[in-house]
C-alpha cells in the first residue's frame, strides 16, 4: 500500500445552511496523479480549498504527509504547491519579478526562477507585464509559481480552464512530466472526463458535495466496460429480437437494438447468428461507454 | 520566512504601483503650492516671514497638511497596497504560502509604514528645497541668512508621525476587511469629515478620533508640557488596539484569499 499524501475523514463543510461537503473521505496515495472530477459547483474547490487551509476546517479530519494538518500548517505548506483557480499573479510585474516574490516567501535560490520558467515555456518574456500575457501564459506563470520551490504536493484547480487545444496538451504534458520525471504527486481537479482519462492514475468522483467513486483508474475503466452496449442495426429487427432474446437480453431503441457487450468473440457470434437467419446486418457496433456516459449515470443516482 | 524577507517582498509587490508615486506626490503638493504663492506674494510674503522664516514655512506646512490632506494621503495608501493582493486575486496564493498568519499581517503593516516614512522625509526635503529655491529667484526672502532649526523640525516630525498611527491602524483593518476599494475609501473619507466637524465644533471627546489627531497634535506642538500630548498619546493607543482587532480579525476569520 502506498503512502497517502492526503487524507481526509469524513471531511464535512457547510456555507450557512447550505451543505457543501458531506463527509467526505479523499485519498491520494503518493506518486499518483489523481484527477478530481465533478460538474461546476460539485464542491471541488471548497475540498481542495480546505486543503490548503483557505477556509476553516469545521468538521472531519485533514492528513497531508500523514500529519494533521490544523497543528502542522507551516511545514505541511512549505510542501505544497497551488494554483487555485484563476490565476493569481502581480498583474504590474514581470514574470520574473513574480517569481522573485515567491523565492522570498520559499526561501529558494533565485536560479530557480530561470528553471521554472524554463518549465513552462515563458524564458523569453522579458520586461512584459503579466497583465499584458495571454490567459494561456497566466496559467503557465501560475503553474511555475506553484512549482518553483519544487514541491511534493501539487494542487492544481482547473488548470486548463479557459485554455486552447494546445494549451490544454501542453499542460497535460507538463503533468505528466512533473510526476514521472520529479516524483511529484498531484492533485488536479477537472469537469471534464476525457481530460482526466488521459493523465489520471487515480480518481475521485464527487457530486453535490459527496464522493461518488474513488479509486485507480483502472477500476474505473472496469467499471465502465460492465456497463457496455452493442448496438445492432438489421433489416428486421423482430426477427433479430426473436433469434437473439432467448440468450440475450435485448433493448429497443431509436430504431435499433441494443445488448450488452462483453468480448469481441460474442460480437461475431451474433452476427453469424443473424446472417444464418437471413437477416441483413446494416450495423454491428459495440458502444464503448465513454466516461462521460459513465459519469452522467453515477452522477444521476 | 523571516520577518525582513517578508517585508522585502511587500515591498517588491509595490513597484510600479500608485502606491509610490501617490507618497511622492503628496509630499511635493504643498511644497510646490508653497512656492508658487511665495513667487507671485513675494513683497508681502517676505516681510512677514523676515524673523523666522523656516519655522514659520513649516509650521504653515504641517498646519495644511495635518486636518486633511495626511489623513487623506494614510487613506489612500493603506488602501492602495493592500488593495494589490485583492486586485491580482493574490490573497490565496498568500495565505496558502508557508508564512504565519502575523507575519502577514505585520509585514504589510510594515510596508505601508515605511511608504508613509518616505512620503514624511520627501515633505521634509521638497520644504527645504522650495524654501531654499524662493530665495534664489527672489532675493528678498530670508531662508538662506537662516539656519534650520533641525530640533524643532525632527520634533514635529515625530509628533506628526505618532499622531497619524491610529488613522493607519484603522484604516489597514478597513482595508483588509473589504474585498471592494471603495469601501475601505468611504469608511475613512466619512470619518475624515466627522472629525473635521467635531473640529470646527470643538466637541470635547474630539481627541479620541482618530482622524482629529494630527490636527489636535499640531495645535498642542508649540505649548508646554510633555513631548507627546493627549492626542498623540491617543494615536499611539488606537493604533496598538486597532492592530491587534486587525489580526484577530484576520487570523480567525472562517475563509481567507
Amino acid at each position: 500500500m502506498n503512502n497517502l499524501i492526503v487524507q481526509t475523514k469524513d471531511l464535512s463543510f457547510s456555507f450557512g445552511r447550505q451543505h457543501t461537503l458531506q463527509q467526505v473521505n479523499m485519498e491520494v496515495p503518493e506518486g499518483s496523479i489523481y484527477g478530481f472530477l465533478g460538474p461546476n459547483g460539485a464542491g471541488k474547490t471548497t475540498t481542495l480549498r480546505l486543503l490548503l487551509g483557505l477556509l476553516k476546517n469545521q468538521q472531519g479530519e485533514i492528513r497531508l504527509f500523514g500529519k494533521p494538518f490544523a497543528s502542522n500548517r507551516l511545514e505541511t505548506l512549505r510542501q505544497i504547491g497551488s494554483l487555485i483557480e484563476q490565476p493569481s499573479l502581480y498583474a504590474h510585474l514581470t514574470a520574473r519579478e513574480n517569481l522573485h516574490i515567491y523565492t522570498l516567501t520559499y526561501g529558494v535560490k533565485t536560479e530557480r526562477i530561470e528553471e521554472a520558467l524554463a518549465m513552462v515555456g515563458l524564458e523569453k518574456t522579458g520586461s512584459k507585464k503579466a497583465k499584458q500575457f495571454s490567459l494561456g501564459m497566466k496559467q503557465r506563470l501560475s503553474i511555475a509559481v506553484a512549482l518553483l520551490h519544487q514541491p511534493r504536493l501539487l494542487i492544481l484547480d482547473e488548470p486548463t480552464n479557459g485554455l486552447d487545444p494546445n494549451g490544454i496538451i501542453e499542460t497535460r504534458e507538463l503533468i505528466k512530466r512533473l510526476n514521472t520525471e520529479f516524483g511529484v504527486t498531484i492533485l488536479v481537479s477537472s469537469h471534464i472526463l476525457a481530460e482526466v482519462e488521459r493523465m489520471a492514475t487515480h480518481v475521485g468522483i464527487i457530486h453535490k458535495g459527496k464522493f461518488l467513486f474513488q479509486g485507480p483508474l483502472a477500476r474505473l475503466q472496469q467499471l465502465q466496460t460492465r456497463k457496455s452496449l452493442l448496438q445492432l442495426q438489421t433489416g428486421d429487427d423482430e426477427a433479430a429480437l426473436q433469434v437473439l432474446g432467448k440468450q440475450f437480453k435485448v433493448e429497443r431503441q431509436n430504431g435499433h437494438l441494443l445488448l450488452p457487450f462483453h468480448s469481441k468473440q460474442e460480437t461475431a457470434m451474433i452476427n453469424r447468428a443473424l446472417t444464418a437467419h437471413n437477416i441483413d446486418v446494416y450495423c454491428l457496433q459495440p458502444q464503448q461507454q465513454d466516461l462521460e456516459q459513465l459519469f452522467i449515470e453515477l452522477t444521476s443516482n | 520566512m523571516n520577518f525582513i524577507t517578508a517585508t522585502h517582498s511587500e515591498l517588491l509587490k509595490t513597484k510600479r504601483t500608485a502606491s509610490f508615486w501617490l507618497s511622492v506626490a503628496g509630499a511635493a503638493l504643498i511644497p510646490a503650492l508653497f512656492f508658487v504663492a511665495y513667487v507671485s506674494k513675494s513683497e508681502t510674503m517676505s516681510v512677514a516671514m523676515k524673523a523666522n522664516p523656516w519655522v514659520s514655512h513649516f509650521s504653515t506646512g504641517w498646519k495644511v497638511m495635518s486636518p486633511l490632506l495626511f489623513p487623506m494621503y494614510i487613506i489612500l495608501i493603506c488602501t492602495l497596497v493592500t488593495h494589490i493582493e485583492f486586485r491580482n486575486n493574490t490573497w490565496k496564493q498568500v495565505f496558502a504560502a508557508p508564512i504565519p498568519i502575523g507575519t502577514i499581517y505585520l509585514s504589510k503593516f510594515v510596508a505601508i509604514h515605511l511608504m508613509i516614512i518616505l512620503c514624511f522625509v520627501l515633505f521634509n526635503v521638497f520644504m527645504l528645497l522650495s524654501g531654499m529655491g524662493i530665495n534664489l529667484i527672489r532675493p528678498d526672502f530670508t531662508f538662506l541668512n537662516r539656519a534650520v532649526d533641525w530640533r524643532f523640525m525632527f520634533q514635529l516630525n515625530v509628533k506628526m508621525y505618532v499622531s497619524i498611527l491610529g488613522i493607519s491602524g484603522l484604516m489597514y483593518w478597513a482595508a483588509l476587511r473589504f474585498k471592494n476599494f471603495i469601501a475601505p475609501l468611504g469608511i475613512g473619507l466619512a470619518l475624515l469629515t466627522v472629525s473635521l466637524i467635531a473640529l470646527s465644533y470643538k466637541w470635547e471627546y474630539v481627541a479620541l478620533l482618530p482622524f482629529a489627531q494630527p490636527h489636535l497634535t499640531l495645535e498642542s506642538a508649540g505649548k508646554s508640557g510633555p513631548f507627546l500630548q493627549a492626542a498623540a498619546v491617543n494615536s499611539l493607543l488606537s493604533c496598538v488596539a486597532f492592530t491587534l482587532l486587525g489580526w484577530a480579525d484576520l487570523r480567525f476569520r472562517k475563509e481567507r484569499g
